[in-house]
């Protein structure tokens, strides 16, 4: 049972990680992410906003392979963290006084971010684990951008973190 | 290659594995994100750095034996570069890539779906903008060249030795310089 409840080891990890990348360049030869199930949701977020305003019927969001993905990484999520004792429902990222500064700081870190890693992600063209799963097959794009990607973000981690505006939980 | 509903049905399953993994190795947790960007955390890094080392490798062999085709989307320089650098400042604020936010939200994270808002608009952002995107950075460089596999794996030449070697050595490192770990 420990090995439900209680934290992997780094190595383990690690060679579950990439080995469920090769898994899906196997079953799929392509690798799920996020993008194309972001994609899909878009649409269907732009769809039924037309639909409201049309006043027409509304249609569930397609379930497709990339959006199954998506569900199911919920599910896992959920299900490891019930059974680890880690499920917690949190509204604030951050644990400071005041709701209306930390509320506002939430959604405007969760929001600008949110944007722009996925904003970045577009411009490069593929998603995060497809930039990891282009690492491991030596793409020269992917290597730029998770260098790039990771100095950036720790460079400005640092500059906040000095600042004290990166916050905990 | 699976197709239809064996494809949604296996996509379901390694979701759920996937979700999973994303709990048990930290990756779903902000705080944890954090401190590895501070570099106050190696848990994270070595996760990273084993994948990296492990997956290299096992990528080369199963292409060797045939096993796995190279499946890579076109790269372009400046749009992997500047790419990066976006991602990179997103992440300095919200600590999540897109399967990390649904793996929070899962766990109960409630504010993670701000930041899957965010990534939504973003891609209806992009699309807004990919006309002006296919004329300003896809053309000012060509596409980079479609990686290539060296025959023999202890050939000096061959990146995937060098990689394997430098993700061992940078493994030992952080063993012995981070000993923290952040609890969530």
């Amino acid at each position: 049972m420990g090995i439900l409840t209680g934290k992997w080891s780094f190595y383990l990890n690690g060679a579950l990680l990439s080995g469920m990348i090769v898994l899906c360049l196997y079953l799929f030869q392509d690798t799920v992410g996020m993008n194309d199930g972001m994609i899909k949701i878009s649409e269907y977020v732009e769809q039924t906003a037309e639909q409201v305003s049309d006043d027409e019927e509304i249609a569930l969001p397609p379930l497709e392979w990339q959006t199954g993905f998506l569900g199911g990484i919920f599910i896992g999520a959920l299900a490891a963290s019930l059974m680890s004792g880690n499920w917690k429902i949190r509204f604030f990222q951050d644990k400071e006084s005041g709701i209306i500064s930390k509320s506002l700081k939430t959604a405007l870190y969760g929001l600008g971010g949110g944007f722009l890693v996925m904003l970045g992600l577009q411009l490069s063209g593929d998603s995060f684990l497809g930039q990891w799963s282009g690492a491991l097959q030596l793409s020269g794009g992917s290597w730029i951008f998770l260098v790039s990607c990771f100095a950036v973000a720790s460079g400005i981690a640092i500059l906040l973190e000095n600042r004290g505006e990166s916050g905990g939980e | 290659m699976l197709t239809g509903n064996y494809r949604l049905a296996a996509a379901i399953f390694i979701g759920i594995f996937c979700g999973f993994l994303l709990v048990k190795s930290d990756l779903s947790w902000r705080k944890t994100c954090l401190n590895m960007f501070l570099l106050k955390d190696g848990r994270l890094l070595k996760t990273l750095l084993f994948s990296l080392g492990f997956g290299v490798a096992l990528v080369y062999f199963l292409q060797q034996a045939e096993v796995i085709a190279i499946h890579v989307r076109p790269g372009y320089f400046w749009a992997s570069l500047i790419g990066g650098v976006v991602s990179g400042t997103g992440l300095a604020f919200c600590f999540r890539v897109p399967i990390t936010a649904i793996a929070a939200l899962g766990a109960g994270r409630l504010y993670a779906l701000w930041s899957v808002i965010g990534m939504i608009l973003a891609v209806s952002f992009v699309d807004i903008i990919s006309g002006k995107l296919s004329s300003s950075i896809y053309s000012w460089s060509k596409s980079l060249d479609e990686p290539q596999q060296a025959d023999s794996f202890l050939d000096l030449s061959n990146p995937v030795l060098w990689i394997v070697v430098l993700s061992l050595i940078s493994l030992a490192f952080l063993q012995f310089t981070f000993r923290g770990e952040t609890e969530e």
